[in-house]
Protein backbone atom coordinates (compact mmCIF):
# COMPACT_ATOMS: atom_id res chain seq x y z
CA UNK A 1 0.00 0.00 0.00
CA UNK A 2 1.76 3.46 -0.98
CA UNK A 3 1.31 5.75 2.06
CA UNK A 4 -0.48 8.40 1.78
CA UNK A 5 0.64 12.24 1.93
CA UNK A 6 -0.70 15.20 3.84
CA UNK A 7 -2.24 16.42 0.35
CA UNK A 8 -3.75 12.62 0.21
CA UNK A 9 -4.99 13.03 4.10
CA UNK A 10 -6.62 16.56 3.23
CA UNK A 11 -8.15 15.10 0.25
CA UNK A 12 -9.74 12.58 1.81
CA UNK A 13 -11.17 14.79 4.09
CA UNK A 14 -12.04 17.15 1.71
CA UNK A 15 -13.94 14.44 -0.05
CA UNK A 16 -15.90 13.10 3.39
CA UNK A 17 -16.92 16.53 4.11
CA UNK A 18 -18.13 17.49 0.22
CA UNK A 19 -16.09 20.07 -0.16
CA UNK A 20 -15.18 19.37 -3.59
CA UNK A 21 -17.07 19.96 -6.99
CA UNK A 22 -18.30 17.23 -9.71
CA UNK A 23 -15.33 16.97 -11.04
CA UNK A 24 -13.07 16.89 -7.79
CA UNK A 25 -15.54 14.86 -6.13
CA UNK A 26 -15.96 12.31 -9.01
CA UNK A 27 -11.77 11.68 -9.29
CA UNK A 28 -12.06 11.01 -5.43
CA UNK A 29 -14.43 8.70 -6.18
CA UNK A 30 -12.92 7.08 -8.51
CA UNK A 31 -9.20 7.02 -6.17
CA UNK A 32 -11.56 4.79 -3.32
CA UNK A 33 -12.17 2.43 -5.90
CA UNK A 34 -8.69 1.57 -6.56
CA UNK A 35 -6.67 2.55 -3.58
CA UNK A 36 -7.46 0.91 -0.34
CA UNK A 37 -5.45 3.21 1.86
CA UNK A 38 -7.00 6.24 0.25
CA UNK A 39 -10.56 4.39 0.78
CA UNK A 40 -9.60 4.02 4.51
CA UNK A 41 -8.36 7.59 5.10
CA UNK A 42 -11.99 8.67 3.89
CA UNK A 43 -14.10 6.03 6.41
CA UNK A 44 -11.87 7.52 8.76
CA UNK A 45 -12.78 10.69 8.31
CA UNK A 46 -16.09 9.71 7.73
CA UNK A 47 -16.03 8.19 11.33
CA UNK A 48 -14.28 10.89 12.51
CA UNK A 49 -16.71 13.41 11.31
CA UNK A 50 -19.65 11.60 12.04
CA UNK A 51 -19.89 12.91 16.02
CA UNK A 52 -20.61 16.21 14.94
CA UNK A 53 -24.44 15.03 14.21
CA UNK A 54 -24.89 13.43 17.29
CA UNK A 55 -27.62 15.39 19.75
CA UNK A 56 -30.57 15.31 21.35
CA UNK A 57 -33.13 12.09 19.69
CA UNK A 58 -36.76 13.24 18.92
CA UNK A 59 -39.56 10.64 18.07
CA UNK A 60 -40.76 10.81 14.73
CA UNK A 61 -44.13 10.96 14.31
CA UNK A 62 -46.02 7.81 12.88
CA UNK A 63 -46.91 9.06 9.60
CA UNK A 64 -43.01 9.18 8.90
CA UNK A 65 -42.82 5.26 8.90
CA UNK A 66 -46.72 5.27 7.32
CA UNK A 67 -44.84 6.65 4.61
CA UNK A 68 -41.70 4.22 4.52
CA UNK A 69 -43.95 1.45 4.09
CA UNK A 70 -45.99 3.19 1.42
CA UNK A 71 -42.76 3.28 -0.55
CA UNK A 72 -41.68 -0.21 -0.21
CA UNK A 73 -42.26 -3.25 -3.13
CA UNK A 74 -44.86 -5.43 -1.07
CA UNK A 75 -43.54 -8.19 1.02
CA UNK A 76 -43.69 -11.68 -0.43
CA UNK A 77 -42.36 -15.15 0.90
CA UNK A 78 -40.04 -15.49 -1.85
CA UNK A 79 -38.45 -12.08 -1.71
CA UNK A 80 -36.47 -13.10 1.57
CA UNK A 81 -33.14 -13.52 1.21
CA UNK A 82 -33.11 -13.30 -2.70
CA UNK A 83 -33.88 -9.94 -2.41
CA UNK A 84 -29.87 -8.26 -3.27
CA UNK A 85 -30.41 -11.01 -6.52
CA UNK A 86 -33.05 -10.13 -7.25
CA UNK A 87 -32.44 -6.09 -7.20
CA UNK A 88 -29.14 -7.42 -9.33
CA UNK A 89 -30.90 -8.72 -12.08
CA UNK A 90 -33.72 -5.78 -12.49
CA UNK A 91 -30.58 -3.34 -12.11
CA UNK A 92 -28.95 -5.22 -14.92
CA UNK A 93 -32.19 -5.06 -16.96
CA UNK A 94 -31.91 -1.27 -16.78
CA UNK A 95 -28.52 -1.28 -18.18
CA UNK A 96 -29.30 -3.04 -21.04
CA UNK A 97 -30.27 -1.36 -24.42
CA UNK A 98 -34.05 0.14 -24.83
CA UNK A 99 -35.38 -2.72 -26.94
CA UNK A 100 -34.29 -5.36 -24.59
CA UNK A 101 -35.15 -4.14 -21.49
CA UNK A 102 -38.81 -3.63 -22.75
CA UNK A 103 -38.59 -7.26 -24.61
CA UNK A 104 -37.27 -8.49 -21.07
CA UNK A 105 -40.23 -7.17 -19.39
CA UNK A 106 -43.07 -7.58 -21.66
CA UNK A 107 -42.08 -11.40 -22.74
CA UNK A 108 -39.52 -12.95 -20.90
CA UNK A 109 -40.48 -13.08 -16.80
CA UNK A 110 -41.69 -15.77 -15.79
CA UNK A 111 -45.42 -16.49 -16.46
CA UNK A 112 -47.71 -16.20 -12.70
CA UNK A 113 -49.73 -18.61 -12.71
CA UNK A 114 -52.93 -18.37 -15.32
CA UNK A 115 -55.20 -16.17 -13.96
CA UNK A 116 -56.91 -13.55 -16.18
CA UNK A 117 -58.07 -11.25 -13.50
CA UNK A 118 -54.37 -10.74 -12.19
CA UNK A 119 -52.76 -10.57 -15.54
CA UNK A 120 -50.16 -8.27 -15.42
CA UNK A 121 -50.00 -4.88 -16.56
CA UNK A 122 -47.26 -2.83 -18.88
CA UNK A 123 -47.38 0.44 -19.84
CA UNK A 124 -44.49 2.02 -22.01
CA UNK A 125 -43.98 5.66 -21.65
CA UNK A 126 -42.55 8.18 -23.85
CA UNK A 127 -43.06 11.21 -25.71
CA UNK A 128 -43.47 12.97 -28.98
CA UNK A 129 -40.04 14.59 -28.96
CA UNK A 130 -38.76 10.98 -27.69
CA UNK A 131 -36.44 12.53 -25.09
CA UNK A 132 -37.63 10.19 -21.88
CA UNK A 133 -39.28 7.24 -22.05
CA UNK A 134 -39.38 4.67 -19.59
CA UNK A 135 -41.69 0.90 -18.99
CA UNK A 136 -43.61 -0.08 -16.39
CA UNK A 137 -45.03 -3.50 -15.29
CA UNK A 138 -47.75 -3.57 -12.69
CA UNK A 139 -48.99 -6.64 -10.82
CA UNK A 140 -52.54 -5.90 -10.09
CA UNK A 141 -52.28 -8.72 -7.66
CA UNK A 142 -49.77 -7.18 -5.51
CA UNK A 143 -49.81 -3.69 -6.08
CA UNK A 144 -46.20 -4.36 -7.45
CA UNK A 145 -44.81 -1.93 -10.25
CA UNK A 146 -42.00 -1.78 -11.75
CA UNK A 147 -40.46 1.58 -13.63
CA UNK A 148 -37.34 1.13 -15.86
CA UNK A 149 -36.11 3.83 -17.52
CA UNK A 150 -34.53 3.96 -20.81
CA UNK A 151 -34.24 7.79 -21.08
CA UNK A 152 -35.05 9.96 -18.02
CA UNK A 153 -33.71 13.06 -16.91
CA UNK A 154 -35.21 15.56 -14.86
CA UNK A 155 -32.28 17.57 -14.06
CA UNK A 156 -32.12 18.73 -10.57
CA UNK A 157 -35.91 17.55 -10.44
CA UNK A 158 -37.45 14.56 -9.67
CA UNK A 159 -39.75 12.27 -12.46
CA UNK A 160 -43.00 11.41 -10.59
CA UNK A 161 -45.52 9.33 -11.86
CA UNK A 162 -49.02 10.15 -12.19
CA UNK A 163 -51.86 8.07 -13.03
CA UNK A 164 -54.69 9.71 -15.04
CA UNK A 165 -57.95 7.53 -15.12
CA UNK A 166 -61.21 7.94 -17.12
CA UNK A 167 -61.90 11.29 -15.39
CA UNK A 168 -58.43 12.73 -16.60
CA UNK A 169 -57.42 13.59 -13.29
CA UNK A 170 -53.70 12.85 -12.51
CA UNK A 171 -53.13 11.07 -9.01
CA UNK A 172 -49.24 11.21 -7.80
CA UNK A 173 -47.72 7.60 -7.40
CA UNK A 174 -44.39 8.70 -6.29
CA UNK A 175 -40.78 9.30 -7.95
CA UNK A 176 -39.19 7.10 -10.31
CA UNK A 177 -35.14 7.15 -10.17
CA UNK A 178 -33.99 8.29 -13.85
CA UNK A 179 -30.70 6.16 -13.69
CA UNK A 180 -32.19 2.89 -12.29
CA UNK A 181 -35.25 0.53 -11.68
CA UNK A 182 -37.92 1.87 -9.24
CA UNK A 183 -40.14 -1.10 -7.56
CA UNK A 184 -43.16 0.51 -6.14
CA UNK A 185 -45.87 -0.42 -3.99
CA UNK A 186 -49.05 1.00 -5.53
CA UNK A 187 -51.32 2.76 -2.45
CA UNK A 188 -54.36 0.30 -2.00
CA UNK A 189 -56.12 2.76 -2.57
CA UNK A 190 -54.65 3.90 -6.16
CA UNK A 191 -55.10 0.29 -7.08
CA UNK A 192 -58.65 1.06 -8.49
CA UNK A 193 -56.98 3.33 -10.77
CA UNK A 194 -54.45 1.13 -12.27
CA UNK A 195 -56.33 -0.53 -15.20
CA UNK A 196 -56.41 -1.06 -19.05
CA UNK A 197 -56.70 2.32 -20.87
CA UNK A 198 -55.74 4.32 -18.05
CA UNK A 199 -52.72 7.22 -18.53
CA UNK A 200 -49.36 6.75 -16.74
CA UNK A 201 -47.63 9.76 -17.07
CA UNK A 202 -43.88 11.80 -15.68
CA UNK A 203 -43.74 15.40 -14.85
CA UNK A 204 -40.43 16.60 -13.46
CA UNK A 205 -41.35 17.73 -9.87
CA UNK A 206 -39.44 19.58 -7.20
CA UNK A 207 -37.93 17.26 -4.13
CA UNK A 208 -40.66 16.16 -2.35
CA UNK A 209 -42.77 15.64 -4.74
CA UNK A 210 -45.81 17.61 -6.56
CA UNK A 211 -46.11 20.49 -3.93
CA UNK A 212 -50.02 20.16 -2.49
CA UNK A 213 -50.67 16.77 -5.10
CA UNK A 214 -50.88 19.14 -8.39
CA UNK A 215 -48.45 18.60 -11.14
CA UNK A 216 -46.11 21.60 -11.74
CA UNK A 217 -44.24 20.62 -14.56
CA UNK A 218 -45.29 19.54 -18.10
CA UNK A 219 -45.62 15.87 -18.97
CA UNK A 220 -42.24 15.01 -20.30
CA UNK A 221 -43.38 10.83 -21.07
CA UNK A 222 -46.88 9.46 -21.13
CA UNK A 223 -48.47 6.07 -22.24
CA UNK A 224 -51.31 3.58 -22.02
CA UNK A 225 -51.43 0.85 -19.18
CA UNK A 226 -52.30 -2.28 -21.04
CA UNK A 227 -52.53 -5.79 -20.50
CA UNK A 228 -49.57 -8.20 -21.60
CA UNK B 1 -16.41 8.90 26.68
CA UNK B 2 -18.42 6.03 28.91
CA UNK B 3 -16.42 2.70 28.75
CA UNK B 4 -18.19 -0.43 26.83
CA UNK B 5 -20.46 -1.87 28.73
CA UNK B 6 -22.32 -5.23 28.13
CA UNK B 7 -26.05 -3.29 27.65
CA UNK B 8 -24.14 -1.24 25.12
CA UNK B 9 -22.36 -4.41 23.47
CA UNK B 10 -26.20 -6.11 23.37
CA UNK B 11 -27.37 -3.06 22.04
CA UNK B 12 -24.93 -3.17 19.23
CA UNK B 13 -25.41 -6.91 18.41
CA UNK B 14 -29.50 -6.25 18.42
CA UNK B 15 -29.02 -3.26 16.51
CA UNK B 16 -26.17 -5.12 13.73
CA UNK B 17 -28.78 -8.25 13.74
CA UNK B 18 -31.85 -5.94 12.44
CA UNK B 19 -29.93 -4.61 9.99
CA UNK B 20 -28.79 -7.57 8.12
CA UNK B 21 -31.52 -9.21 8.21
CA UNK B 22 -33.06 -5.73 6.84
CA UNK B 23 -30.31 -6.51 4.11
CA UNK B 24 -32.19 -10.01 3.50
CA UNK B 25 -35.74 -8.04 2.60
CA UNK B 26 -36.71 -8.78 6.28
CA UNK B 27 -39.56 -6.03 7.24
CA UNK B 28 -40.60 -7.60 10.22
CA UNK B 29 -36.59 -6.44 11.29
CA UNK B 30 -36.58 -3.57 9.00
CA UNK B 31 -39.52 -2.45 11.85
CA UNK B 32 -37.47 -3.10 14.90
CA UNK B 33 -34.55 -1.25 13.03
CA UNK B 34 -36.86 1.69 13.11
CA UNK B 35 -38.18 1.50 16.08
CA UNK B 36 -34.26 1.40 17.92
CA UNK B 37 -33.26 3.90 15.39
CA UNK B 38 -35.90 6.35 14.50
CA UNK B 39 -35.32 8.93 16.99
CA UNK B 40 -31.43 9.06 16.66
CA UNK B 41 -31.83 9.70 12.91
CA UNK B 42 -34.56 11.62 13.25
CA UNK B 43 -32.56 13.99 15.21
CA UNK B 44 -29.77 13.71 12.92
CA UNK B 45 -32.52 14.79 9.99
CA UNK B 46 -33.16 17.84 12.76
CA UNK B 47 -29.79 19.26 12.60
CA UNK B 48 -29.61 19.24 8.77
CA UNK B 49 -32.82 20.38 7.96
CA UNK B 50 -33.98 22.68 11.18
CA UNK B 51 -37.50 22.76 9.70
CA UNK B 52 -39.67 19.62 10.77
CA UNK B 53 -41.43 18.75 7.61
CA UNK B 54 -38.44 18.63 5.61
CA UNK B 55 -36.89 16.90 8.32
CA UNK B 56 -39.51 13.99 8.37
CA UNK B 57 -39.07 13.64 4.77
CA UNK B 58 -35.56 13.40 5.12
CA UNK B 59 -36.19 10.63 7.51
CA UNK B 60 -38.17 8.76 5.36
CA UNK B 61 -35.80 9.19 2.33
CA UNK B 62 -33.12 8.24 5.05
CA UNK B 63 -34.91 4.60 5.58
CA UNK B 64 -35.56 3.73 2.20
CA UNK B 65 -32.24 4.27 1.40
CA UNK B 66 -31.73 2.22 4.46
CA UNK B 67 -33.74 -0.62 3.24
CA UNK B 68 -32.58 -0.48 -0.66
CA UNK B 69 -28.75 -0.14 1.21
CA UNK B 70 -28.61 -2.57 3.91
CA UNK B 71 -27.55 -5.81 1.93
CA UNK B 72 -23.94 -4.09 1.92
CA UNK B 73 -23.65 -3.16 5.73
CA UNK B 74 -20.94 -5.60 6.83
CA UNK B 75 -20.99 -5.89 10.23
CA UNK B 76 -17.57 -6.60 10.73
CA UNK B 77 -16.30 -2.70 9.31
CA UNK B 78 -18.34 -0.25 10.73
CA UNK B 79 -20.81 -0.15 13.98
CA UNK B 80 -24.67 -0.38 12.60
CA UNK B 81 -25.35 3.28 14.23
CA UNK B 82 -22.38 4.85 12.14
CA UNK B 83 -23.73 3.10 9.20
CA UNK B 84 -27.18 4.75 10.05
CA UNK B 85 -25.98 8.06 10.80
CA UNK B 86 -23.89 7.84 7.69
CA UNK B 87 -26.51 6.76 5.00
CA UNK B 88 -28.58 9.60 6.54
CA UNK B 89 -26.48 12.25 6.57
CA UNK B 90 -24.90 11.40 3.01
CA UNK B 91 -29.18 10.87 1.64
CA UNK B 92 -29.74 14.43 3.73
CA UNK B 93 -26.59 16.35 2.07
CA UNK B 94 -27.96 14.98 -1.55
CA UNK B 95 -31.44 16.16 -0.74
CA UNK B 96 -30.08 19.36 0.29
CA UNK B 97 -28.62 19.93 -2.33
CA UNK B 98 -30.89 19.01 -5.38
CA UNK B 99 -33.24 21.08 -3.65
CA UNK B 100 -30.35 23.77 -4.05
CA UNK B 101 -30.53 25.15 -0.70
CA UNK B 102 -26.77 23.75 0.27
CA UNK B 103 -26.33 27.29 2.61
CA UNK B 104 -23.55 28.17 4.65
CA UNK B 105 -24.13 28.02 8.59
CA UNK B 106 -23.12 31.28 10.23
CA UNK B 107 -20.27 30.73 12.29
CA UNK B 108 -22.94 31.36 15.23
CA UNK B 109 -25.30 28.81 14.36
CA UNK B 110 -22.63 26.25 13.73
CA UNK B 111 -21.30 26.89 17.07
CA UNK B 112 -25.11 26.10 18.48
CA UNK B 113 -24.98 22.99 16.90
CA UNK B 114 -22.08 22.03 17.80
CA UNK B 115 -22.85 21.84 21.50
CA UNK B 116 -21.79 18.73 23.08
CA UNK B 117 -25.40 16.95 23.85
CA UNK B 118 -25.21 14.43 27.09
CA UNK B 119 -25.19 11.29 25.54
CA UNK B 120 -26.91 9.34 27.65
CA UNK B 121 -27.97 6.41 25.04
CA UNK B 122 -25.57 3.95 25.66
CA UNK B 123 -25.67 2.77 21.91
CA UNK B 124 -24.30 6.44 21.08
CA UNK B 125 -20.77 5.01 22.01
CA UNK B 126 -20.51 3.77 18.72
CA UNK B 127 -19.85 7.52 18.06
CA UNK B 128 -16.76 6.83 20.22
CA UNK B 129 -15.26 10.40 20.63
CA UNK B 130 -17.57 12.60 20.40
CA UNK B 131 -16.38 14.87 22.90
CA UNK B 132 -12.98 14.57 21.71
CA UNK B 133 -14.42 15.84 18.31
CA UNK B 134 -15.98 18.96 19.67
CA UNK B 135 -12.69 19.49 21.89
CA UNK B 136 -10.67 19.44 18.71
CA UNK B 137 -13.41 21.63 16.76
CA UNK B 138 -12.45 24.13 19.48
CA UNK B 139 -8.98 24.77 18.84
CA UNK B 140 -9.59 25.30 14.92
CA UNK B 141 -10.02 29.17 14.29
CA UNK B 142 -13.63 29.73 14.62
CA UNK B 143 -14.08 30.55 10.90
CA UNK B 144 -12.31 27.08 9.84
CA UNK B 145 -14.51 25.24 12.18
CA UNK B 146 -17.64 26.97 11.17
CA UNK B 147 -16.34 25.92 7.29
CA UNK B 148 -16.37 22.47 8.38
CA UNK B 149 -19.47 22.25 9.74
CA UNK B 150 -21.66 23.97 7.50
CA UNK B 151 -19.58 21.37 4.57
CA UNK B 152 -20.82 18.63 6.78
CA UNK B 153 -23.75 19.69 8.04
CA UNK B 154 -25.62 21.63 5.54
CA UNK B 155 -23.64 20.42 2.30
CA UNK B 156 -21.40 23.42 1.48
CA UNK B 157 -18.99 23.20 -0.99
CA UNK B 158 -15.97 25.25 -1.55
CA UNK B 159 -17.55 27.24 -4.07
CA UNK B 160 -20.57 28.08 -1.86
CA UNK B 161 -17.95 29.12 0.77
CA UNK B 162 -15.88 31.14 -1.49
CA UNK B 163 -18.89 33.04 -2.81
CA UNK B 164 -20.15 33.65 0.94
CA UNK B 165 -17.16 34.62 2.48
CA UNK B 166 -16.46 36.58 -0.34
CA UNK B 167 -12.76 35.33 -0.68
CA UNK B 168 -11.14 33.29 -3.28
CA UNK B 169 -11.56 30.02 -3.65
CA UNK B 170 -7.90 28.95 -3.08
CA UNK B 171 -8.07 31.38 -0.02
CA UNK B 172 -10.82 28.96 1.36
CA UNK B 173 -9.46 25.98 -0.19
CA UNK B 174 -6.26 26.00 2.03
CA UNK B 175 -7.75 26.93 5.03
CA UNK B 176 -9.83 24.52 5.26
CA UNK B 177 -6.85 21.99 3.91
CA UNK B 178 -4.68 23.28 7.39
CA UNK B 179 -7.73 22.87 9.24
CA UNK B 180 -8.46 19.13 8.19
CA UNK B 181 -4.83 17.80 8.76
CA UNK B 182 -4.94 20.46 12.39
CA UNK B 183 -8.16 18.33 13.27
CA UNK B 184 -6.97 15.30 12.63
CA UNK B 185 -3.63 15.50 14.39
CA UNK B 186 -5.88 16.60 17.69
CA UNK B 187 -7.47 13.91 17.53
CA UNK B 188 -4.92 11.35 17.63
CA UNK B 189 -4.62 10.08 13.34
CA UNK B 190 -1.99 8.89 12.54
CA UNK B 191 0.65 11.05 10.79
CA UNK B 192 2.37 10.80 7.67
CA UNK B 193 4.70 7.59 7.70
CA UNK B 194 2.93 6.02 10.52
CA UNK B 195 0.58 3.55 9.33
Amino acid sequence: MTELTQDDIALAGEYALGLLDTAGAAGAAARVTVDAGFAGEVAAWHARLLPMLGGADEAAPARVWQGITANLPIASAQDTGTRGLRFWQLTSFASSAAASVLAALLFLQPAPAADVQNAPLVAALGSDSGTASLTARYDSKTGDMLLTPVSLHTGKLFAELWIIPADGKARSLGIVAGDHATQMFVPADMRRYMEQGATLAITPEPAGGAPGGKATGPVIASGKILPV
Amino acid sequence: MQPPSPIADAARARLADALLRTGKGDRGAFETLYKLTSAKLFGVCLRIFPERPDAEEALQDAYLTIWNKAATFESGRASPVSWLVAVTRNRAIDRVRSLGTARYVPVEEASKIADPAPLADAQMQAYGEDRALHGCIETLDARDAGFIRAAFMAGATYADLAAHEAVPLGTVKSRIRRALLKLRECLGGKGVGAQ
